[in-house]
């Protein structure tokens, strides 16, 4: 007999690749087992369209909720689910546009599923205390070049070729009346995190950006501020560091070379 | 000391100093905040199967239907939106 | 750690999260899904605030209790979390698995039941309540197929798990119509096969009918015939603590607290409490 596991692969395979279940395998008394199957199959999808529609709200008014269905479709068998929480659901959606012949002549469409992703991302992200300024006061002025800036795990930065944030708010009422947004009007740098009152997508200057990035990928303060001050010469620092370390965007640090 | 080091030590002791109260943002920051709205958490435990825009999705006719589908939301009241004229794509098939 | 209070209460959704903090309606309890407050910011925020006001049970969608996988360490961390946050009444998860071979399918998923199976489910029961540091609640399942190969009755399998690891049940009334209705499932031998004593909660919810197949879509009011199980359950079983669940077309908290009230009701003329009813060992009176 095929041992329990086999069976629930190959129940797998039977919801996701349209595959079928060995005869005599399954038993439905009072209807076909292909209606069985059918429950599970709209289930799958259901429950993944869903997901993507809540992740991707704006993403679905700009291409329409029947496009968005076929979208979801074909990025749903390209993209399985990896977790029991649904709201892991979908992270690849701006990887997937990219190749995605269909909504090609829609070159913002990437950057807006990055933008939503982050969005989402930065929603449900955990909470994590307040920076203690303390202890910064116990680090050695000799080491602040060292310092290793950790930023926020649900905070991301974005640039883009296109007005995205504008476009963004358009939408979060809905279906908006009328658009005033040219997409060539130029593109910009947005930092979206959460504090406090909620999730918030901030226009930010590009020598902020700059500076921020490079923390992002772990370059020591002293590093990251030079190449800024280099192609940014009017970079405030003592602004942006009092400013997201209050908005709870850096988060803590760790000191090159030291252990921990 | 090189300027860099100086310009890490003016900000960390201002912070010190003053601590994290107060208007930090600058000018050059160009702030310009927007709040999202609340979302639906979307893990639960009804069954999909009926009535929902996918149920039966599977069927040839809906099939047929994805193959000639085109993004026709918001998309198409945007200036320099579209890399193609307006029509293009109903063209292509 | 405080308990359920037997009474009737609601699944809270989002749609009723305002509603509910600001007109603090009578609710025996609330229930949501774990998941739903996975990480931190508004949702977990908001679960904190409802759990002032009401005991709150944890029922969790996603652990997928019966997968071949190894249990998601990560999913368990952040049950345990929420855990932490807001001292749940109760936690319950599915007798159901959701992944194999790293792929999850998002649904609750029957499987055969069979020895090894259970072996299975029992071990991962026991990591779950280990690393909870509590009993777990185990529902039973709606499902529309069977498996040729099970080895035992639904309720067999759920009474063996009690006795082997000591969790409770989360019998869910229209989960059992349903089985009925479609499998042919024998409602009666269910009722009188679980261990009474294990029975922490009840739950109530309206299916569709959809192309000859009853579809537990958690979206009308409760079934007369469903009415009629749980009345049988509270004289079998004795009165627990009882949901009413609604996910898919969501209506008025007065239509869900209509629904609660109408299962108060049906408590109340019991009259009735199983004196070895207990979870973790203590008596609850209602």
């Amino acid at each position: 007999m095929t041992h329990w596991t086999h069976t629930l692969a190959q129940f797998s395979s039977v919801i996701r690749n349209g595959a079928d279940f060995a005869p005599g395998e399954i038993i439905c008394p009072n209807y076909s087992v292909a209606r069985g199957v059918e429950v599970y199959r709209n289930n799958y999808r259901g429950n993944l369209h869903d997901t993507l529609a809540g992740a991707y709200p704006v993403m679905r008014l700009l291409v329409g909720e029947d496009f968005f269905r076929v979208l979801a479709k074909c990025f749903i068998e390209q993209h399985p689910s990896r977790s029991g929480n649904l709201h892991r659901y979908g992270g690849e959606m701006a990887a997937f546009l990219t190749h995605f012949e269909r909504t090609r002549h829609l070159p913002y469409l990437p950057d807006m599923a990055r933008l939503e992703w982050a969005y989402h991302h930065a929603y449900f992200a955990d909470d994590l205390p307040p920076f203690d300024l303390s202890r910064l006061a116990s680090v050695a002025p000799d080491s602040y070049g060292d310092l290793l800036w950790k930023l926020h795990p649900g905070c991301t930065l974005l640039t883009s070729d296109y007005p995205l944030s504008q476009l963004w708010l358009a939408h979060q009422a809905g279906v908006p009346d009328a658009f005033d947004i040219n997409m060539n009007e130029g593109g910009e740098h947005v930092l979206v995190h959460r504090n406090e009152e909620g999730v918030e997508l901030i226009h930010i200057a590009p020598a902020s950006c700059h500076w921020l990035l490079r923390l992002q990928r772990g370059l020591p303060m002293g590093v990251a501020t030079e190449a800024t001050i280099s192609d940014y010469p009017d970079f405030d620092l003592a602004t942006a560091l009092r400013h997201y370390l209050a908005q709870g965007v850096l988060v803590g640090f760790d000191i090159a070379g030291e252990e921990g | 000391m090189n300027a860099t080091q100086g310009i890490l030590s003016a900000a960390i002791g201002g912070l010190l100093v003053m601590g994290l109260v107060g208007n930090a943002a600058a000018a050059d920051m160009k702030m310009e905040k927007c709040y999202g709205v609340a979302k639906a958490g979307k893990n639960d435990c009804g069954s999909k199967a009926a009535g929902h825009a996918c149920a039966g999705q599977a069927s040839k006719n809906s099939d047929a239907n994805d193959f000639v589908a085109v993004p026709a939301g918001t998309c198409d009241k945007l200036a320099n939106g579209s890399t193609e004229p307006a029509g293009a794509m109903m063209m292509k098939k | 750690m405080c308990q359920l209070p037997c009474m009737a209460g609601i699944g809270l959704r989002a749609s009723h999260y305002q509603q509910v903090l600001e007109q603090r309606p009578a609710l025996g309890w609330v229930e949501v899904h774990s998941e739903n407050f996975f990480g931190g910011g508004a949702p977990l925020r908001t679960l904190r605030q409802v759990a002032e006001q009401y005991p709150v049970s944890l029922h969790g969608v996603g652990m997928g209790l019966a997968s071949p996988d190894p249990l998601d360490a990560g999913h368990l961390r952040e049950l345990r979390r929420l855990c932490d946050a807001v001292n749940p009444a109760s936690v319950s998860e599915h007798l159901c698995w959701n992944t194999v071979g790293g792929i999850a399918i998002n649904d609750l998923l029957p499987f055969p039941y069979t020895r090894d199976a259970l072996t299975h489910v029992a071990d991962r029961i026991r990591q779950v309540q280990d690393a909870l540091g509590r009993r777990i609640l185990i529902e039973n399942l709606s499902y529309y197929v069977a498996f040729r190969s099970s080895e035992m009755r639904e309720e067999e399998f759920l009474t063996e798990l009690v006795a082997r690891t000591g969790c409770g049940i989360l019998f869910d009334v229209n989960n059992l119509f349903v089985n009925a209705v479609n499998l042919g499932v024998d409602a009666d031998a269910f009722i009188h096969g679980i261990p009474a004593e294990a029975v922490g909660e009840y739950h109530l919810a309206g299916p569709s009918l959809m192309d000859g197949c009853l579809v537990d879509t958690h979206s009308a009011p409760v079934f007369d015939e469903a009415w009629d199980l749980y009345e049988k359950a509270l004289r079998h079983i004795g009165k627990r603590p009882t949901l009413i669940e609604w996910d898919v077309d969501i209506p008025a908290l007065e239509v869900l607290q209509g629904e609660a009230c109408k299962a108060q009701q049906r408590m109340d003329a019991v009259g009735f409490t199983n004196a070895n009813y207990s979870v973790r060992g203590e008596l609850v009176e209602p």
